[in-house]
């Protein structure tokens, strides 16, 4: 569904990805864990043509999208629904008009039609009855996962997560990994997870890599993650395992 | 490094960010030609930017046209021709002062808020966002916000210069002791069609500029709450610096077209 082939990104002198390569499969779970600036966000900003890579491919369901335009970027966008670590939520438009913003554009649909997927959306994240709300009237909570709704109200066949449970508290953040697990699930969408949560990971992801310093360390299935030696990877099971017992 | 090389620098800094900005424009303008924006939003933000500013302008029109009418006062007060007070104020209000300080005015207000509103958006992955769910934030967000200052200063200036009038006649009656009647007299003689039309050229150009800078500031945003504020205050900067490079070739080109057409 997506390759990552020798990807390379700089910014400047800086060099954020040294070449990395990995695929994600259709309809899995795929975590990508590493500490505060080792290029997660920068991954998955190449996915959808936010950031184009200096050098190496992505494929994106059998096109390669390395070079596309960003009139070809947007069918890729309407495919590979992104949620940002932010709300992103815009702020002068309602909770409705938020999440019916992509459909207005995209879709050829009546206004009973979209109406009608708001609402399932928001229903799916578990959000009812604050269809006329502005952002800065819902919680922080609330807002992740209006920004949730609003990028499944597409219907992507692949979900890009970045940091989705930073700045939550533990009991929505384990709200939260379950409604990525669920709407994996139910909507059958392939969803790439950016995070430093290693506790949550281990809980829904059919597979982790884990990135340091630009550079792939480890990768396997949950089972081969927690045999892992890397030493990186010991030491966020052990935070895992102690936030687990907390 | 030395100060030669920095200077060096900086000058290079500026011209790319100068060429950056001139880009910018051609992109709104290559959008703006194809009218392939929402009436709608044009709409709400014309009404922003003028319900947003049209205290300040009045009020800092209705002085400029004060302040010149005192300042011509003791001008032609020492030659017995305080009859020409009204014209002669008025046109220097509407050909140089008006456009100038009332734009001032709205960089402040609009420009500050405009940057601030965009890089805010920025900076909180709005505008990615805008861009993930296949829209072009140039035509959602810049476009609008383009067009409706550009056409709300373009008016909120003409409000301001009228009104300056206004200011010009209280301080008529209360200063320099002529009636409404005598000071509004010799209006029409002196304030000619190339005054007016060379006042709304700078209005204009000035409203454009304003635009351009704002939005590209606010949109071109990095670095969090830090980096809004730096776009805020560049852009006061960008636009005031702007606006009086602006006024001085605005006066040669008005008075350059005004010798070829009008004077032969």
């Amino acid at each position: 569904m997506i390759e990552f082939q020798n990807v390379k990104k700089s910014f400047g002198d800086r060099e954020i990805l040294k070449g990395i390569s990995f695929f994600v499969s259709k309809g899995e779970i795929l975590f990508i864990l590493g500490t505060s600036g080792t290029g997660k966000s920068v991954t998955l900003k190449n996915i959808v043509g936010l950031l184009k890579p200096s050098s190496g491919n992505i494929v994106v369901d059998g096109e390669d999208i390395t070079q596309f335009s960003e009139d070809q970027l947007f069918a890729i966008r309407k495919k590979c629904g992104m949620v940002f670590q932010h709300p992103a939520l815009f702020d002068s438009l309602s909770v409705f008009e938020n999440v019916a913003f992509g459909l207005k554009r995209h879709e050829s649909l009546s206004e009973n039609e979209i109406r009608d997927r708001v609402h399932e959306s928001l229903e799916l994240v578990n959000i009812s009855g604050i269809d006329d709300k502005l952002p800065s009237e819902i919680s922080y909570g609330m807002q992740k996962r209006v920004s949730l709704a609003r990028t499944i109200a597409l219907r992507p066949a692949v979900l890009l997560f970045d940091e989705p449970t930073t700045g939550l508290d533990p009991i929505t953040t384990n709200s939260v990994n379950q409604l990525i697990q669920d709407l994996s699930r139910k909507l059958k969408t392939t969803s790439l997870v950016v995070s430093h949560d290693m506790h949550c990971a281990l809980k829904i992801a059919d597979r982790i890599i884990v990135l340091d310093k630009g550079q792939i360390v480890d990768e396997g299935s949950v089972d081969e993650i927690l045999e892992s030696q890397s030493e990186l990877v010991r030491d966020f099971l052990l935070e895992a395992r102690a936030g687990g017992e907390s | 490094m030395t100060y030669v090389s920095h200077l060096g620098l900086q000058l290079v800094s500026f011209f790319d960010e100068l060429g950056r900005t001139v880009l910018f424009l051609k992109d709104i303008l290559k959008l703006g030609i194809k009218l392939d924006v929402s009436r709608k939003s044009v709409f709400e933000q014309i009404w922003r930017v003028t319900v947003q500013s049209l205290p300040t302008t009045a009020l800092a029109g209705f002085f400029v046209g004060a302040i010149m009418a005192v300042q011509f006062t003791l001008q032609v007060k020492e030659f017995g021709a305080l009859g020409f007070l009204g014209g002669l104020a008025t046109s220097g209000t509407f050909r140089e002062v008006g456009p100038l300080l009332i734009a001032f005015m709205l960089s402040g207000k609009v420009g500050a808020f405009t940057a601030a509103e965009l890089g805010t958006m920025q900076v909180t992955e709005q505008i990615d966002a805008i861009r993930c769910l296949g829209a072009n934030p140039m035509k959602e967000i810049i476009l609008p916000r383009f067009i409706g200052i550009v056409i709300a200063s373009f008016f909120l200036l003409a409000f301001g210069l009228m009104l300056s009038v206004g200011g010009g006649v209280l301080v008529g009656i209360v200063f320099s002791n002529i009636s409404p009647e005598e000071y509004v007299r010799h209006i029409p003689t002196v304030v000619t069609f190339p005054s007016i039309a060379g006042g709304l050229y700078k209005c204009f150009v000035f409203a454009t500029l304003l635009a351009t800078i704002c939005t590209y500031k606010g949109y071109t945003t990095r670095g969090g709450a830090k980096g809004v504020g730096r776009s805020v205050v560049s852009t006061s900067v960008a636009t005031m610096v702007g606006i009086v490079i602006a006024d001085w070739l605005t006066s040669l080109t008005a008075e350059a077209v005004l010798m070829f057409f009008i004077r032969g």
